[in-house]
């Protein structure tokens, strides 16, 4: 197969593209009326990004819902989180987010979700799809014509309530904490500037906070994209900083010597928070660190582990009593009580009112966590070459336990080793734990060699 | 043969039945194709009617230009009349109006407009629709995406430039009915209403996405069903009926009666070669034969072009502004050389009171100075398409002694009557027009239908 560029894909996860000729309006239009057809002529909130082509995919969007008799209610520049809430909350029949969250600037895609807000499962996808591809869109009249409503400030409102059922405001207020953001001119924003400060009533220190400029750094949050917060933390001797991605649903973490955090311990502090507050167990993907079982069995948790994905684990989340879940890797945490979505803002309460309300630091509760060393990396690869390189390993290691939910997991008394096919691109994808930086490397290594010599 | 007839794509633009016929595909390709076409830099202005199925037209076509780098500015409701206005006022590259006019509500339009706020010349609509049926459009990349504006003076600067040619003070001393139709006409004459301080009267002057009042359609018939009974229990000089855009008018007299359509360019023709004699008049080929009498009595010419908005477009490009005393068409649809040449209804209707207040006389009064015709129109559905030997035919039979024009269609003319029959642009109909002095030449029409109908 030749190699090729993956400038467009129309998939189980949607629309994504490089905008001008690859994502087009007419794509973005047609994708929409089919949306519009399946969720049969009901209301379908739709939100946006910061991208410069926002606005263009919003008309092209709202065109192709109105075609297909659909009632447009435009919320403009939100976090995907706050727009999934607001479709469950209206009763809406659905939702579209524009946002290629993490991918550079010059993507975008179409995020679709359910009546219920959450992402669509692999059924309704699927049956989109072929909507879609038979091109059998519903051709509205114009006496089924149904127009575009404009909702402002409710969406925001909603979001900040529900998260704040859960945390002591007062408490939170009365310290004053100084937090340093990143909000990468994100969706994000004016709304984390107006929580953190005047909500939360933090002393706030923000960069990157204008909606109407690009993204000033790559737009994945992590430990080699957020200097500018680490200095930040360090120069304003805040407390803890916080690092969005451009849809405000992933979160990363500095804490209070300027040191980003491992994404896997954030949501571990996260998850220590939110597990004392609700009943439930803890739902991760198989690739998220081990150090989220330290803290489960703290609490006398259980911890299930699902496919990579969002919606998997969402999937995972609705089929067992759930407290909070998540994917380490990426920093995202799903806390169902406020939603079942990945929420930047919850993760960022949790985490503030646990500073507020308990001695430490947060070098300090990171400290307290056990240590795991973790290695990961991707390779170029092949779809196709997978299936033999599973049967090599599992061969190279019979004492080992096996989980094939996604890829093949490997798991060791002191580590593990997990190789998957990424959903999004023609990658393989290798990560390896254990207690020991050696036995790590070791791990990682030993997959690495099967992989050139199978 | 099966025909569409939910969809017409012609020069002039694409307009159908929204969803049957047109698109959200379509409106997004065709504002592709026309972000991709101009050539000046600018942003392109768009304006929309009532209808409902405008705000969906309306976001297809901000989406592919701003695709295409444009930027746009929405007037939103607006006339074709004012977005034509505001291009040349904002020196776009260019304008989108998306209305049906004269059409039922569940039509609607895209119209295409260039920098001089006029409809695309020929060659220039066929580009367009090259560049339509090749799908290749100059979509840029993501950091050159244009941006939406808004503007919401549009009306108030159109209404600056009407006052320099119309006196308002002089008009609004007239008593005037207005059936807005559910159209635009009302967001401009609302305006006028409180900045001239003229009382006018509008009735149907809400904007309404399907449920309009009547028919859109510019014709005796519908003043007769509203505005006409209207007129004398409100004492009223006069009253004026508008279709969705704006662009066109037909009018009653004080007494209540619905004049003719075919009556509104031989009126303005008459108060233009009054102050402009011996320019020329231009019309097409199926217009009423009072405008040679009118212009012959004022010293003026007429000039007959096919029938449709393109040929007039074409034609009038090929004489100075000063030459022309006024261009128009029997559907109550001028333009005037003072006002660039825009199909304006409201520049028709200031027009004609201004007629009435220079010469201190009724509409009635007016009309009745005319010489009397009387028009006999028919249409035949078309069934097959040698179309060339219908008009043979035709001549043969009925072209005996009279002058024949064969520029659209076939067109005969004797010294006291004459047909035009002619294939429709829009509609698979054949089209048969007979006028005659005085009274009507019926034999001459009933032969003709007859063979029509056999021939069609």
């Amino acid at each position: 197969m030749s190699k090729r560029e993956h400038l467009l894909k129309i998939g189980v996860s949607g629309i994504r593209g490089v905008v001008g000729g690859f994502l087009t309006p007419g794509l973005a239009c047609e994708f929409a009326q089919a949306f519009g057809t399946y969720v049969d002529k009901g209301r379908v909130v739709l939100g946006r990004d910061t991208r410069s082509s926002g606005e263009m995919l919003e008309h092209a969007v709202t065109a192709g819902l109105l075609a297909a008799g659909c009632e447009v209610i435009q919320v403009g520049i939100l976090p995907t989180p706050t727009i999934q809430m607001y479709v469950a909350a209206i009763g809406a029949a659905g939702g579209i987010a524009l946002t290629a969250s993490h991918n550079p600037p010059e993507y975008n895609a179409l995020k679709l979700f359910n009546h219920e807000g959450l992402f669509f499962n692999h059924y309704e996808r699927a049956e989109l799809l072929d909507l879609y591809h038979q091109s059998d869109f519903y051709q509205a009249t114009n006496e089924e014509m149904r127009g575009v409503q404009v909702h402002h400030d409710r969406p925001m409102a909603l979001h900040l309530e529900r998260v704040l059922k859960h945390v002591d405001l007062a408490g939170i207020r009365a310290r004053r904490l100084r937090v340093a953001l990143d909000g990468v001119n994100g969706a994000g924003s004016h709304m984390s500037v107006y929580f953190l400060r005047e909500v939360l009533g933090c002393e706030l220190h923000a960069i990157s906070v204008d909606p109407t400029k690009v993204f000033p750094r790559e737009a994945e949050p992590r430990p080699d994209t957020l200097g500018d917060l680490a200095a930040l933390v360090r120069r304003e001797r805040c407390d803890i900083g916080f690092g969005q991605d451009p849809d405000g649903d992933r979160l990363a973490v500095c804490d209070e010597t300027g040191h980003v955090i491992d994404n896997d311990d954030a949501l571990a502090l996260v998850a220590d928070a939110a597990l004392e507050r609700v009943e439930g167990d803890v739902v991760v993907n198989l690739t998220t660190s081990s150090v989220i079982d330290a803290v489960a069995q703290r609490h006398g948790r259980r911890v299930f582990r699902t496919a990579v994905g969002e919606a998997n684990v969402v999937e995972g989340m609705q089929s067992v009593r759930t407290a909070i879940g998540g994917e380490g890797s990426n920093g995202g945490v799903i806390f169902p009580a406020v939603h079942l979505c990945r929420d930047s803002y919850t993760g960022m309460a949790f985490l503030l009112n646990r500073l507020a309300n308990s001695p430490g630091t947060v070098s300090e509760r990171v400290a307290d966590l056990p240590t795991f060393f973790r290695r990961s990396s991707k390779v170029a690869f092949e779809h196709g070459r997978l299936g033999p390189l599973m049967q090599s390993l599992e061969a190279a290691y019979p004492e080992a336990q096996t989980n094939r939910a996604d890829g093949l997991k490997l798991s060791f008394p002191d580590g593990w080793i997990h190789v998957r096919a990424s959903n999004t691109e023609p990658l393989l994808r290798i990560a390896a734990e254990a207690t020991s930086a050696s036995r790590a490397e070791q791990l990682q290594t030993a997959v690495e060699g099967l992989l050139r010599s199978s | 043969m099966q025909r569409a007839k939910a969809l017409r794509i012609s020069p002039v633009g694409v307009r159908g039945i929204v969803g049957p016929g047109l698109t959200v595909t379509h409106a997004l390709d065709f504002a592709a194709a026309f972000g991709t076409l101009l050539a000046s830099d600018g942003p392109v202005l768009i304006g929309r009617d009532p209808r409902s199925s405008g705000q969906m037209l309306r976001s297809a076509a901000i989406s592919a230009l701003l695709a295409c780098g444009r930027d746009v500015i929405d007037l939103g409701i607006v006339s074709t009349p004012v977005l034509q206005h505001a291009i040349r006022r904002l020196n776009a590259a260019g304008g989108i109006s998306l209305g049906a006019s004269h059409n039922a509500a569940e039509w609607n339009a895209l119209k295409f407009l260039g920098p001089a706020g006029t409809y695309l010349a020929s060659s220039e609509a066929g580009e367009l629709l090259d560049i339509y049926h090749l799908k290749k459009f100059a979509f840029v990349e993501w950091n050159q995406i244009g941006k939406l504006t808004y503007s919401a003076d549009a009306i108030d600067t159109y209404l600056d430039d009407l006052a320099r040619i119309f006196d308002f003070e002089k008009l609004r001393k007239f008593r005037v009915v207005v059936d807005c139709c559910n159209g635009t006409s009302s967001t401009i004459l609302e305006r006028v209403r409180d900045r001239f301080g003229w009382p006018l009267i509008l009735i149907n002057a809400r904007l309404e996405g399907s449920a309009f009042a009547h028919e859109p359609e510019t014709s005796a018939r519908m003043v007769g069903s509203q505005l006409g009974p209207l007129i004398q229990p409100l004492q009223a000089d006069a009253g004026f009926l508008f279709d969705a855009d704006a662009d066109r008018i037909a009018c009653a007299t004080s007494r209540g009666e619905a004049l003719s359509e075919e009556l509104i360019l031989p009126l303005v023709a008459d108060g233009q070669l009054a102050k402009f004699p011996g320019r020329i008049v231009l019309t097409n080929l199926s217009t009423t034969a009072l405008v040679d009498d009118v212009a012959q009595k004022r010293g003026g010419e007429v000039v007959r072009v096919p029938v449709g908005r393109q040929a007039a477009i074409d034609a009038l490009s090929s004489f100075r502004p000063e030459q022309i005393a006024v261009a128009g068409e029997g559907t109550g649809a001028v333009m005037l050389p003072q006002f660039r040449f825009v199909y304006d209804g409201i520049a028709a209707m200031l027009m004609i009171l201004t007629i009435m207040a220079d010469r201190g006389q009724a509409l009635h009064e007016i009309v009745a100075g005319f010489p009397k015709f009387a028009m006999l129109k028919g249409e035949v559905p078309l069934k097959q398409m040698r179309i060339p030997q219908l008009y043979t035919e035709l001549r043969e039979a009925f072209g005996d002694e009279g002058r024949a024009n064969t520029l659209d269609g076939l067109r005969v003319d004797w010294p006291d009557h004459w047909f035009h029959v002619r294939v429709s642009q829009t509609e698979p109909i054949v089209r048969v027009i007979c006028e005659g002095r005085g009274e009507a030449p019926q034999a001459l029409f009933d032969g003709l239908m007859e063979q029509v109908r056999r021939l069609a």
